[in-house]
């Protein structure tokens, strides 16, 4: 592509946003719709699983950690090739037609979302001051008040963890390809829309999701950033 | 008065080094007890294990005669309360550190506004009332867990080193507490080095010397 083209297409992607492109806002209404209800299921599972293995004493305690920050660099395509097997319709979950809708999505970006949510969390109760625990205890606290005042003391953490785990799920396109199948309108998100679009030679819808996404990572950098200075004690 | 604490054949390790062996020791309700000895002796660990904040390798610790297990445990977490040498104090207000407490006894809310009032009084920490503790010196903030444990009228306060971090002022205030605790009928026990507690008179001493624990 020549300056000129880049140029072309950044003013037309701008124009698309600006304009309220049916289209472009759908995908990323999909886009958000999808990453958000996949981190409010993983959410409260990979905070009890990361406060369980950091604060927990049991057998398989420690190969658990080194599987979860294994599975922090497991690659999106393979978590969804492994779901498209399960969910195709000849695969053991193809009863529940979920190839190629949004629910599979959701459940990749969940199965993707929760390592990242888990090992930030576990990183950070691992990090916080045993005094903390046995302060909520020996005022009275039972074992789980005890756990939500240690989370609510790392709050910072566990934040940064939901914003790192959103920053995964968004911008992936393994996954979101592989279950979801891009489908303009139903499973069709940001990043599956740009790999689409690019390879069409439709610049400008591409360069505009890219913006978005952008804008969002630089928004999420943003209150991490934030977080981490509130966070400095 | 009767034993509120039995320690039986109570063996703590740390790895393979034995830290203290007690084969019997009793505390008696309403008595207060001061516990002395080197650093390193265990004088933490034993406030931490009547707190059941700690285990042990053997033995029991019995409380108001149940053995301390599971089913006690949460009991004996209400009735004791264990102020750290440095103590921790949670990343809100003052006042919401005090009253931590008395919420999870589910006390009523204008109760828990008084009694947060009586001890932020009884504390002198008025003029910190707004001020993050992060913030607060190492005196303030041992007053301020003084007030948070002593907001509970709790009948078991286990202090470790409580005037270590502590000015003139503060550290009378400390004592003070103790005297008050007692009179108040309390199970007191002061793990400290400080000449003017181990001396007060009404206070019963143990000391902790080589895995072994005296009673003077």
């Amino acid at each position: 592509m020549t300056d000129t083209t880049i140029w072309d297409a950044t003013r037309a992607a701008f124009g698309l946003l600006i304009s309220g492109d049916t289209e472009l806002w759908r995908t990323i209404f999909i886009s958000l719709r999808v990453s958000i209800i996949a981190l409010v299921i993983a959410t409260p599972f990979a905070i009890w699983c990361g406060y369980v293995l950091a604060t927990g004493r049991f057998r398989c305690r420690r190969p658990l950690i080194v599987l979860l920050q294994s599975m922090l660099s497991f690659p999106t395509v393979v978590v969804g090739l492994i779901l498209y097997l399960l969910f195709t319709r000849r695969g053991p979950l193809g009863d529940f037609h979920l190839l190629f809708t949004q629910d599979a999505m959701i459940i990749g970006q969940a199965l993707i979302a929760f390592p990242v949510l888990a090992a930030f969390t576990l990183a950070a109760v691992q990090g916080a001051d045993s005094r903390i625990r046995e302060t909520a205890l020996s005022l009275g606290a039972n074992r789980w008040q005890a756990a939500l005042t240690l989370l609510r003391e790392v709050r910072f953490g566990v934040t940064a963890s939901v914003l790192n785990g959103f920053g995964r799920v968004i911008s992936e396109v393994g996954c979101a390809m592989m279950v979801g199948g891009n489908i303009a309108g139903v499973t069709r998100n940001i990043p599956t829309a740009i790999a689409l679009e690019t390879s069409k030679g439709e610049f400008a819808q591409g360069i505009a999701l890219g913006a978005v996404l952008l804008i969002l990572a630089l928004g999420i950098n943003i209150m991490l950033s934030s977080l981490q200075g509130r966070g400095v004690k | 008065m009767s034993a509120l604490f039995v320690i039986e054949q109570f063996v703590k390790r740390f790895e393979s080094r034995e830290l203290f062996s007690i084969p019997k020791l009793e505390l008696e309700r309403g008595a207060s007890y001061v516990l002395t000895g080197d650093n390193g002796a265990g004088k933490t660990t034993l406030l931490k294990a009547l707190a059941g904040l700690e285990s042990a390798q053997f033995g029991a610790i019995q409380y108001q005669g149940r053995e301390v297990g599971a089913d006690v445990l949460g009991e004996l977490r209400r009735d004791v309360v264990y102020v750290h040498q440095h103590p921790y104090l949670f990343d809100t207000t003052i006042a919401a550190n005090i009253a931590y407490g008395l919420k999870l006894r589910g006390i009523v809310a204008n109760e828990i506004k008084r009694r947060v009032e009586t001890a932020i009084e009884w504390a002198k920490l008025g003029e910190f009332r707004d001020t993050p503790p992060l913030r607060l010196s190492g005196g303030e903030k041992q007053r301020v867990a003084l007030a948070r444990a002593w907001v509970l009228q709790a009948p078991v306060m286990l202090f470790d080193e409580p005037t270590a971090n502590l000015d003139h002022a503060s550290r009378d205030r400390v004592i003070e507490l103790i005297e008050q605790a007692v009179s108040d009928n309390n199970c007191v026990v002061v793990a400290c080095h400080d000449q003017e507690i181990i001396s007060l008179p009404h206070v019963r001493r143990l000391h902790l010397e080589r895995g072994m624990i005296s009673s003077q």
